[in-house]
């Protein structure tokens, strides 16, 4: 049997980033002794399959995996020094970023591969999957930029035969990622900008991860995404506090700071969870910055 | 003493400060599997540390190829004599 694929990730960053070796292994740990584990290992076995049959290896996911952390590092660096993120504008990011193949291509495997290393995102993952249950009801599902398409995967298995899904971004490599480790006729890809999407009909469920950061007015946003969802709609929404990466243009410094934007917007937290992204106590969060998920089933304001 | 005996003494200094587990003794070849605390958080600790000692910033590339001491104490010789 071939080595799976955590084991192989493991001991290479062993071998290649002996720094960032400790957390992973760490987060490895917990993730093993977690039932969400062999959930974990059918995604990656879905993701080999996707590397084979895009004549990729796995040396080529970690390494994009390592060339993201080395990303996020620099970024770091820039955010401790002047507070803010180094992108200010979203059409600089959608030329250099989103619109930029290569960049794009290990961007969306590096960030698969951190689903799996990185607790704030398993976690996430995990609680997404466990309350899709409270809305399989829903008729027709819409995805906003959803990236390497993991979230939309889970949505499949969850909602009935007869459900419809959208899933819409603005960058070409996300849509043909997506495609390749979805894989189902099902699933419509519309290759646009949110902004300029303008379906005939409204959607029963929103999924909207790790989005709302990207854009420089997170409110015109989400009165975007409130147009696009019925009034009985549910939207799945997440976004991160102090996450200084090349395409983050909005600040979220904290939890309240997500909470007003919501507010303003006009949404309800349904249900919520929020995890950081290193097991530090909730002062040294704040102190030294950590990053922290915000993971929330929201609905409309009445 | 030459300039990167220095350099590590400097960084001695540096880690030993961040990392808080008591004297840490580096050398060229240590790697952070030598080091318990030379985890992601002290790192980029570490660096920032670094840049505001010697004044300069590090590029993408130059942190991603990082591996051991040697490797930063080659940045830092070449950052600071340009
Ligand atoms: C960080 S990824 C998130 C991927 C995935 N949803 C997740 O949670 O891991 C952000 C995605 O949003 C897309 N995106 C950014 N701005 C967008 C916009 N204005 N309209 C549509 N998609 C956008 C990007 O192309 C990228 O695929």
């Amino acid at each position: 049997m071939m080595e799976s694929f955590i084991d192989y990730t493991l001991a290479y960053i062993k071998e290649q980033n002996p720094i960032h070796y400790k957390k992973a292994l760490k987060n490895i740990k917990e993730l093993k002794k977690d039932d969400f584990f062999e959930r974990a290992t059918t995604f990656l076995d879905k993701y080999d399959q996707l590397l084979e049959n895009n004549g990729k290896t796995r040396k080529y996911a970690i390494d994009c995996y390592l060339k993201l952390l080395a990303d996020y590092t620099h970024e770091g660096l820039i955010f401790r020094e002047t507070g803010k993120y180094s992108s200010t504008s979203f059409d600089e990011v959608n030329k250099r970023v989103y619109a930029n193949p290569e960049i794009m291509q290990y961007y969306m495997h590096g960030l698969l591969v951190s689903q799996f290393l990185w607790k704030h995102h398993y976690v996430l993952l995990k609680y997404y999957i466990e309350n899709l249950a409270h809305y399989v009801t829903a008729k027709s599902y819409l995805e906003i930029g959803g990236g390497h398409g993991l979230y939309v995967n889970e949505a499949l298995n969850a909602f009935s035969e007869d459900t419809t899904f959208d899933v819409v971004d603005i960058s070409e490599s996300s849509i043909n990622m997506a495609k390749h480790f979805v894989n189902n006729e099902k699933v419509n890809f519309i290759h646009t900008d949110v902004f300029d999407f303008h379906p005939k009909n409204k959607y029963d469920f929103i999924t909207m991860g790790e989005v709302l950061e990207h854009v420089e007015d997170p409110v015109k946003l989400l009165l975007k995404v409130k147009d696009l969802l019925k009034p009985s709609g549910t939207l799945f929404l997440t976004t991160p506090t102090n996450a200084p990466a090349i395409d983050h243009l909005y600040l979220f410094r904290n939890y309240p700071d997500i909470l007003a934007v919501l507010q303003k917007a006009g949404f309800c937290i349904e249900n919520e969870i929020k995890v950081y992204a290193e097991d530090v106590s909730e002062e040294m969060a704040e102190e030294f910055k950590i990053t922290m998920m915000f993971g929330g089933f929201l609905i409309k304001k009445l | 003493m030459n300039q990167k005996q220095q350099i590590i003494l400097d960084l001695n200094e540096i880690f030993t400060d961040i990392i808080d587990e008591g004297e840490i003794m580096l050398n060229p070849e240590t790697t952070a599997n030598d080091i318990d605390g030379w985890d992601s958080l002290n790192h980029i600790q570490i660096l920032a540390a670094i840049e505001k000692k010697y004044t300069f910033k590090f590029t993408l590339t130059e942190i991603q190829n990082l591996k051991n001491i040697d490797d930063l104490t080659n940045i830092i010789v070449q950052k600071t004599s340009a």
